[in-house]
């Protein structure tokens, strides 16, 4: 459960599983950093997530705008769960996660 | 190690326990007082805030469950609904449970009953008689049965939307940078918002820094946000009410957005940001004023600031007990140092010892103080015990409180409430009587139980009275007799007979009832005062009432003391007791014909001497000092070798094996390594005054004493 990243020779996956929140923040952006610093293409699975909070889709949306600085391609794959997507979208959050081809 | 989301839920029940016990006693007070306009804001306040934070931490059950609650004292509020004893109990039933809930997920903690969470609900129902809401929270309102949580409730889009005029709102909200890491999450405010009305939102990244500079933890997102509903201004108000502090809000009605108030700035900072140096100021400044006010008042809160310096803060017990331990170790090492100064002849470590010495001696009293703690917290929670055993016995009692801002150490405090309840439900079950026959004995309808707090002393003295009919010492003494405890025909003296009453198992009630009677709730008091190195003293006055005395000891960890010498042993003496010092030469024992007695400044004050006491034998010096001490039961003196002085002790149990030794309250470690004992100077008089009464029935005794009117002021007790 969290965040973990899978690191192969074209691309960077992380995947999120569980409740995405606060406490698992600074592991989030320190693997996003770490992705970023690979310049391979990062791709971010969202639908092993059961919950997020604003932390996490600031991140995300902090890290799609960095890759495009450095250009380096940037995916969210999967679909947000129901009550997640539900959640994010009642407060404006989910047009950050759009889907993003990121190419 | 706890996820932060605990660490949020246990900071929540800490808090959540303190308004429920702020909650209890309005409760109760408004009962007695139910015009009282400020009590039912208290309530509404109390319930407004466990709904907010329940929601806030995740606690969804009990937000709900309270929300519903909340309702009907806001109809109260609002003067549709009357305060009557049937509401107040059914908030006290309630209360019971959002007790239960809070505690959800704590082992051993009591679950909420599903069952009775329904049955208070439709009650309130009932009595709030809204028809309109009650289909639908009957909807919203289901149990989960089986459910660890107890009580279910869906979400409720008719919250606070009652008939009025349908405004919009436009509403900006930015959290501010310990907004996340004070346990709040935006997203659920944003839904209790929406639960309002139609909320548009439009949620805003343009304040989010690079991703390398982004501190994670903290919520960089704003919102703008129009809410169309029938809600007033403070329901809105009251969804941020725990966030205001760090937060930036600005609400402001469609009128005002129509006025042009939406032109303004969105801040002060933008504004004073757009000023240009060489415009003139003060129109700018004008304006920057009345954006403040605004923010102040047109929106309802002020924006968010850098926070305040904390003005308290919340500390683990347990930490703060393993502080505490550690200044006791530094109090005992510092004793070494200073031993060790002592023999030798080196100022410069003379000097930096006795800087050691004054810098501990406060580090300990800071520390102490720290744990200190007002008792007005147990003493308000009887109010609901006297409250519903008053219901329950048939009987009309008042409880009325003094000196609840006393303070005794947290330890002390913890372990207070088991024997207050016991007394207290003794003393109403057997000391006040049924309403007719007070009315028979001409005694006011509503009996009392006072319970009250002060200090003596070392000590702090804790009184549980009631007006009652008081204890019958021949029933207690029959009683006695019947269970063995007593051989019949002894001659025992009130005390005596009125300490029976805490030997296990002893009851003079005919019959076991709910309340009490198996005689157990008294040995209770006394196992656990004793385990407090404390004391019971009882007093009844018969057809008028009694008085249950606790003296405990104000603090279990660090006292000043002063250090004697009897032969080769030291003792110790608790100096907030000692009065003064005066020499004993062999010339006054002759003056005083060889009495224990001193002649303080033209007082007579009886002395115990502690040598005899204690069957020391080594040979006495030529003179020798008297401490005078202050007691409960007057001033006495206790005579000693020598003084050696002032120390900080750092009190040590004894252990199992010596617990039942009376005289001493514990051990501490002296700067050489050995030990020395603490003594009880209450106890020791009491042990004396003991052995003049049974030297007086011709009983072998320690120490021969006899009453002393004779030869000193009244109350006076003699050596002999």
């Amino acid at each position: 459960m969290g965040v973990t990243l899978k690191q192969s020779k074209k691309s960077s996956v992380i995947r999120l599983e569980g409740a995405i929140d606060i406490a698992s923040a600074v592991e989030f952006k320190k693997l996003l950093l770490q992705a970023l610093g690979s310049g391979k293409e990062i791709r971010v699975a969202l639908d092993g997530a059961t919950d997020m909070d604003v932390t996490a889709v600031q991140l995300i949306w902090a890290a799609r705008r960095a890759s495009e600085r450095v250009g380096v391609a940037f995916t969210l794959s999967g679909a947000l769960q129901e009550q997640v997507s539900s959640a994010l979208g009642s407060a404006g959050l989910q047009q950050f996660l759009a889907p993003v081809d990121g190419r | 190690m706890a996820s932060k989301a605990d660490q949020f839920k246990t900071a929540f029940r800490e808090e959540g326990r303190e308004v429920l016990v702020d909650l209890e006693s309005a409760l109760l007070e408004l009962n007695e007082n139910r015009s009282d306009v400020e009590l039912v804001g208290r309530v509404f306040r109390a319930l407004h805030t466990i709904k907010g934070s329940g929601a806030m931490f995740g606690f969804e059950n009990l937000a709900t469950f309270t929300h519903n609650l909340e309702n009907a004292f806001d109809e109260v509020r609002n003067g549709r609904l009357q305060i009557s004893s049937e509401l107040i109990d059914l908030t006290l039933s309630a209360l019971d449970q959002i007790r239960a809930m809070l505690e959800e997920g704590v082992a051993s903690a009591p679950q909420a009953d599903p069952a009775a969470c329904a049955q208070i609900l439709a009650k309130v129902r009932r009595l709030t008689g809204n028809p309109a809401k009650q289909d639908a929270e009957e909807k919203t309102v289901a149990l989960k049965a089986g459910s660890d949580a107890g009580c279910d409730v869906g979400s409720e889009a008719d919250l606070g939307t009652d008939a009025g005029q349908m405004r919009e709102w436009s509403i900006h909200f930015a959290p501010g940078a310990d907004f996340m890491l004070n346990g709040a999450n935006p997203l659920l405010l944003l839904r209790e918002l929406s639960q309002l009305g139609g909320l548009s939102v439009r949620a805003s990244m343009a304040a989010l820094p690079p991703l390398s500079e982004l501190d994670s933890e903290r919520c960089h997102v704003s919102w703008e946000m129009v809410l169309a509903t029938a809600a007033e201004l403070d329901a809105i108000r009251d969804v941020f009410i725990f966030v205001e502090d760090c937060c930036e809000l600005t609400i402001k009605s469609a009128a005002s957005l129509q006025s042009g108030a939406e032109s303004l700035p969105d801040s002060v900072e933008a504004l004073q940001a757009t000023r240009s140096p060489s415009a003139a100021g003060g129109e700018a400044d004008r304006t920057a004023r009345e954006l403040e006010d605004k923010r102040v008042t047109s929106g309802g809160r002020r924006a968010y600031d850098a926070p305040d310096q904390a003005s308290s803060l919340r500390v683990p017990a347990a930490k703060l007990d393993q502080f505490v331990n550690l200044v006791g170790e530094l109090v005992t090492v510092q004793a070494r140092l200073s031993e060790l100064a002592a023999q030798r002849d080196d100022i410069e470590i003379a000097l930096v010892s006795e800087e050691i010495e004054r810098l501990t001696s406060s580090l300990r009293e800071n520390s102490m103080n720290i744990r200190m703690m007002p008792i007005r917290a147990t003493f308000e929670k009887f109010r609901r015990l006297v409250h519903d055993l008053a219901r329950d016995l048939g009987k009309n009692v008042e409880l009325t409180i003094e000196g609840a801002d006393t303070e005794l150490d947290k330890t002390v405090i913890d372990q207070l409430g088991d024997p207050l309840m016991h007394l207290i439900r003794n003393s109403m079950d057997h000391g006040i009587e049924p309403p007719d026959l007070r009315a028979a004995r001409g005694k006011r309808a509503t009996a009392t139980i006072h319970l009250s707090a002060r200090h003596s002393g070392a000590s702090v003295l804790i009184e549980v009275s009631d007006d009652g009919g008081g204890i019958d010492a021949e029933a207690v003494q029959k009683r006695a007799v019947e269970q063995g405890l007593v051989a019949a025909g002894a001659q025992l003296t009130e005390s005596e007979t009125f300490a029976l009453l805490f030997q296990p198992g002893f009851s003079t009630a005919k019959q076991v009832t709910d309340v009490s009677g198996r005689g157990v709730g008294m040995d209770v008091v006394r196992q656990r005062v004793d385990s407090l190195r404390g004391s019971i003293d009882v007093v009844s006055e018969p057809g008028l009432g009694a008085r249950v005395t606790l003296r405990l000891p104000l603090t279990l960890a660090i006292i000043d003391g002063l250090l004697v010498s009897l032969g080769d042993a030291c003792f110790v003496l608790p100096l907030a007791n000692i009065l003064e010092c005066i020499e004993l030469t062999r010339a006054d024992i002759e003056i005083a014909n060889g009495k224990h007695m001193a002649n303080v400044r033209g007082e007579i004050v009886p002395y115990i001497r502690l040598r005899e006491h204690f069957n020391i034998h080594t040979p006495r010096p030529e003179i020798e000092q008297i401490m005078v001490v202050q007691t409960e039961g007057g001033r006495y003196g206790f005579v000693v070798d020598q003084v050696l002085g002032n120390c900080q002790t750092v009190i040590k149990n004894l252990g199992r094996f010596y617990r039942h030794v009376q005289l001493v309250c514990g051990a501490t470690i002296l700067g050489n390594g050995t030990v020395a004992l603490i003594l009880d100077p209450e106890r020791l008089v009491q042990d004396a005054v003991r052995a003049i009464s049974h030297s007086a029935r011709g009983r072998p005794a320690r120490a021969a004493l006899r009453t002393g009117d004779q030869e000193g002021k009244a109350g006076a007790q003699t050596v002999t």
